[in-house]
């Protein structure tokens, strides 16, 4: 009932009626990246508001208001008015690299979804080394900032650049490592793999089988996405907006969608690994679209995300690095001795 | 290549004063070596208005709504300091209920100036939420403040010889649903910060003023008693009434940023306690001593200080007989405090740079004047 | 052993933060949604400068004596004078008021004996140029048409060098105008007359 994978099958066999094989995989890829482009524009349009909903109520605000219901179109209204905005290039800016740093941003965040699977059959491609892709994928994300902090010539975008390297390198070790449990676990790198090796009730899913791996990939993760309390490449505070200080208009725009879009990521990511991706909850509520299930779950995480920006302080960039190598280090290799125990007393 | 040929070299950032957390215009040259703080000079000065010559152009009572204006946040503190030095310069008595006004509205100050403070630290720290949470509890009392004066940020509530408003009738029992409400509420901001991990690793042993440095820069208010010195003219040099009332001087020990946090932080519900008891204690009787239009004060000269919320704030009038002051200077505890910055900031980074600058709680109209 | 005490407490203190901030979620916006709800303005605010007028006559109550002239702090107010040849007393013939460098301090209200001068609730004077924010007779007058106040007896004239014997009388009719403050705001204040109470004491209390 309502299963989205139905219709792309569907695509798919009216294709193959009447246009050869190679073309078919084509115009079927072309079709479902674009759908996941169109989605995912929307997602980041929906969680920035999202976002400003959440933080205005917490802290006893209405937040937007005047657009549309309860302000449902104010992202749409800033958009609208960010690709108006003069696009402005400082002056002694290294040009190339200034204007390709948003897009390699944004590239990279959506590149992550050709693998991650929104529900049953809703896939782009379903790689057989699906979850080593997207630790690849993401780390584009922080060399494009390194890019536009080093292009912009601006020392406190400069300064941004070169955190975000720096807390890329500490963190991307534990979350990778986070992530081998869960691999462990099901044998297989595929996200298709890994979600059906978690079929049949919530008892099956790896957050209660490596509750640990669950905890360092979650905070990995919140650095992964630049959130507060690591949000440290921006630090408004510090370093006024990090490496996009200089940036306007769209390309600003797209930095911004970037990080919302990436924030949709790594907790669709910790709900595949760990959540049972869009399985149900129990087997006999298997009538809900699987889509739905994945998608209700990662907006719970991302809520929780949310929740600790607007609950915690930011934490500072040496703290950052040691937490990440003296304490999520040596927790993420724990991690994979307890689950390695685990396989070998429990199989 | 080898290391040794790698060359590094220290730059120079201005940060400020269109920077997001130094809280006005004050603009701080810095010599960073990467992120780490190796020189810093304070430059002041974009603010200044010259209200100390001001002062010597207007009346005694003209120069009332200008006090205001030396430290927006804590206006009826610095109304209170210029009134004590013109009252002791002219020897006008105050009538009793006058100077319980003058305690409450002086009290409510000093916990709205510090809730801005919190707010804006935990800002500086990432932590939007408090500022939200603290400028709603600012609200309240700006709200009575604005029911019995009619302003919400430049009071001009003090005279001299008295106040200028009694206060309404709704005052009261909204003053003591504030208080009834306050305790809970600094409740929940500590449980937002004081112990939060990360909130310890921002602060704690960062920025340590130790008790010397302070007295050789002639530190004064929460920052000074952070340090572990317990100075505060309320008890020190009691003016006004404040011997009447019981309560304590918080101190820290270590003077570094938590301390400097968690002293404020008791400051305020002590603060509620002397409102508390002032409130419960207020007399009945006139609010204003007849002063005349024209008043001159006899020759002479004068020093008061009182405790402001951020230290001492001190007014030397010098009268030579006419309606106006000869000279006036004006002692604002931001600008000594700012002066420990370059001191106790560097070999820092620059996260704790705003750390500090923020724990100092420093109010840039106050340094220029 | 530190260290897992350190971790506990630290995560206890992390929930505890994170609860705060998740109790406030379902709590009630304190905030207004500003053009289409206003805040009810207390009867004292201070805020634009209006010129009284006599409730009968229509005419301004302003006799030109000059006093907040010269109490202004700011040197906001200039007025020109003119001696009527039939009474022989000053009328204005021209008071502006700048309210660019106004500082809404109130002294001119105080120093004035002939409730002529008051500062109202009204506070929404933005305009496109700046010279249009010099005030002139004719609009102050019109600005203070609505404004209810009680006008000050003649025994203050007596002791108009006494600024503390004509103060109760100025917060009396501040009491006197509240309500009628309160015709541009979503809802209307009813404590117009209580609050007349304790300023008769006070003014008992004075004379």
């Amino acid at each position: 009932m309502f299963e989205l994978g139905g219709i792309f099958e569907a695509i798919g066999k009216w294709l193959n009626g009447f246009l050869p094989p190679v073309w078919v995989t084509i115009i079927s890829a072309v079709i479902t990246g674009l759908a996941v482009l169109g989605f995912l524009s929307l997602l980041a349009l929906f969680l920035v508001w999202w976002e400003r909903k959440i933080s205005a109520h917490m802290q006893q605000r209405y937040g937007p208001m005047r657009t549309g219901w309860h302000g449902v179109l104010q992202t749409i209204a800033d958009g609208v008015k960010l690709l108006q905005k003069e696009d402005l290039m400082p002056k002694d800016a290294d040009r190339i690299v200034y204007f390709w740093a948003p897009i390699i941003c944004f590239g990279a965040a959506f590149m992550a979804y050709l693998v991650v699977p929104f529900g049953k059959g809703i896939i782009v491609q379903d790689l057989n080394i699906g979850i080593l892709y997207i630790i690849a994928i993401t780390t584009f994300t922080v060399v494009s900032l390194l890019m536009a902090g080093w292009a912009s010539n601006n020392k406190w975008a400069l300064l941004g650049g070169m955190r975000s390297a720096a807390q890329i390198i500490s963190y991307e070790v534990p979350l990778s490592l986070a992530i081998v449990g869960a691999v462990m676990l099901a044998q297989t790198l595929s996200m298709n793999g890994i979600v059906s090796a978690q079929a049949g009730g919530f008892w099956h899913w790896y957050v209660f089988r490596e509750p640990l791996g669950f905890l360092v990939y979650y905070i990995a993760a919140t650095a992964e996405a630049n959130r507060t309390p690591f949000d440290i490449p921006e630090a408004e505070q510090e370093l006024v907006a990090g490496f996009n200080i200089e940036y306007s208009g769209m390309k600003f725009a797209m930095f911004f969608l970037a990080e919302f879009v990436n924030m949709f990521t790594v907790s669709a990511i910790a709900v595949t690994l760990f959540f049972g991706g869009w399985q149900p909850l129990f087997s006999f509520l298997g009538f809900i679209p699987s889509w739905v299930w994945f998608m209700g779950k990662s907006l719970v995480s991302v809520f929780v995300l949310m929740w600790f920006r607007w609950t915690y302080p930011r934490i500072r960039v040496d703290q950052l690095m040691n937490f990440a190598w003296k304490f999520l280090l040596p927790l993420a290799f724990l991690n994979i001795i307890l689950v390695g125990f685990g396989i070998v007393v429990f199989k | 290549m080898t290391v040794k040929e790698l060359k590094t070299e220290e730059f120079m950032v201005n940060m400020g004063p269109q920077h997001p957390s130094t809280h006005g215009v004050c603009k701080l040259v810095i010599k960073m070596d990467g992120e780490e703080i190796k020189e810093i000079t304070p430059h002041v000065g974009f603010l200044h208005r010259s209200i100390e010559k001001i002062g010597e152009n207007r009346t005694y009572a003209q120069f009332v709504p200008y006090t205001d204006r030396i430290d927006y946040v804590a206006s009826m503190n610095a109304n209170h300091a210029y009134v004590i030095a013109a009252e002791k310069l002219g020897g006008v008595e105050v009538p009793e209920r006058a100077e319980y006004l003058r305690v409450i509205m002086a009290e409510l100050n000093r916990i709205a100036s510090h809730l801005v403070w919190l707010a804006t630290f935990a800002i500086d720290l990432g932590a939007v939420t408090p500022f939200l949470y603290a400028f709603r509890e600012r609200e309240m009392i700006l709200d009575l403040f604005e029911m019995t004066c009619g302003q919400r940020l430049t009071y001009n509530y003090m005279c001299i010889g008295g106040v200028n408003w009694d206060i309404p009738k709704e005052f009261e029992p909204k003053l003591r649903e504030f208080l009834k409400i306050f305790p809970s509420r600094v409740d929940d901001y500590e449980d937002l910060l004081t112990n939060n991990p990360i909130f310890l690793y921002r602060t704690k042993n960062i920025g340590i003023l130790s008790k010397e440095t302070a007295f050789e820069y002639s530190v004064s208010g929460p920052s000074l008693r952070g340090s572990g010195v317990k100075w505060d003219i309320r008890k020190a040099e009691s003016y006004s009434i404040y011997d009447r009332f019981d309560f304590d001087i918080p101190v820290g020990y270590n003077g570094d940023a938590w301390d400097r946090y968690r002293v404020r932080m008791r400051e305020m519900r002590e603060s509620a306690k002397i409102v508390q008891q002032a409130i419960d204690g207020l007399p009945g009787g006139d609010i204003q001593t007849k002063v005349p239009r024209t008043w001159k004060p006899p020759e002479g000269e004068v020093f008061t200080r009182i405790e402001a919320p951020r230290g001492e704030m001190a007014y030397h009038i010098v009268s030579d007989g006419s309606t106006k002051p000869y000279r006036m200077k004006i002692r604002t505890a931001s600008f000594c405090n700012l002066q420990v910055l370059p001191i106790i900031g560097i070999n820092h980074l620059i996260a704790d740079l705003v750390a500090i600058f923020g724990s100092l709680d420093i109010i840039l109209p106050e340094v220029d004047r | 052993m530190s260290l897992v005490r350190q971790t506990t407490n630290g995560i206890y203190n992390l929930i505890l933060g994170l609860a705060v901030t998740v109790k406030h979620l379902f709590k009630h916006a304190i905030t207004l949604q500003y053009p289409k709800e206003r805040w009810t303005m207390p009867e004292r605010s201070r805020g634009t400068v209006v010129l009284l007028s006599d409730t009968e006559t229509g005419k301004l109550n302003c006799t030109a004596c000059l006093m907040c002239e010269k109490a202004c702090p700011v040197a906001a107010i200039t007025i020109e004078r003119e001696k009527n040849p039939e009474t022989k007393k000053f009328e204005p013939t021209s008071f502006t008021i700048d309210m660019g460098i106004c500082c809404y301090c109130g002294l001119c209200e105080k120093a004035c004996n002939f409730s002529a001068i008051k500062l109202t609730g009204k506070y929404e004077m933005s305009i496109y140029d700046k010279s249009e924010l010099i005030y002139d007779m004719d609009f102050l007058q019109k600005l203070g048409r609505d404004v209810k106040y009680e006008k000050r007896k003649r025994v203050v004239k007596k002791t108009a060098v006494k600024k503390a014997t004509a103060k109760p009388k100025t917060t009396e009719a501040r009491a006197e105008s509240g309500d009628k403050k309160a015709e541009g705001t979503s809802s209307t204040k009813d404590d117009g007359d209580v609050k007349e109470k304790p300023k008769n004491e006070t003014e008992e209390g004075k004379e």
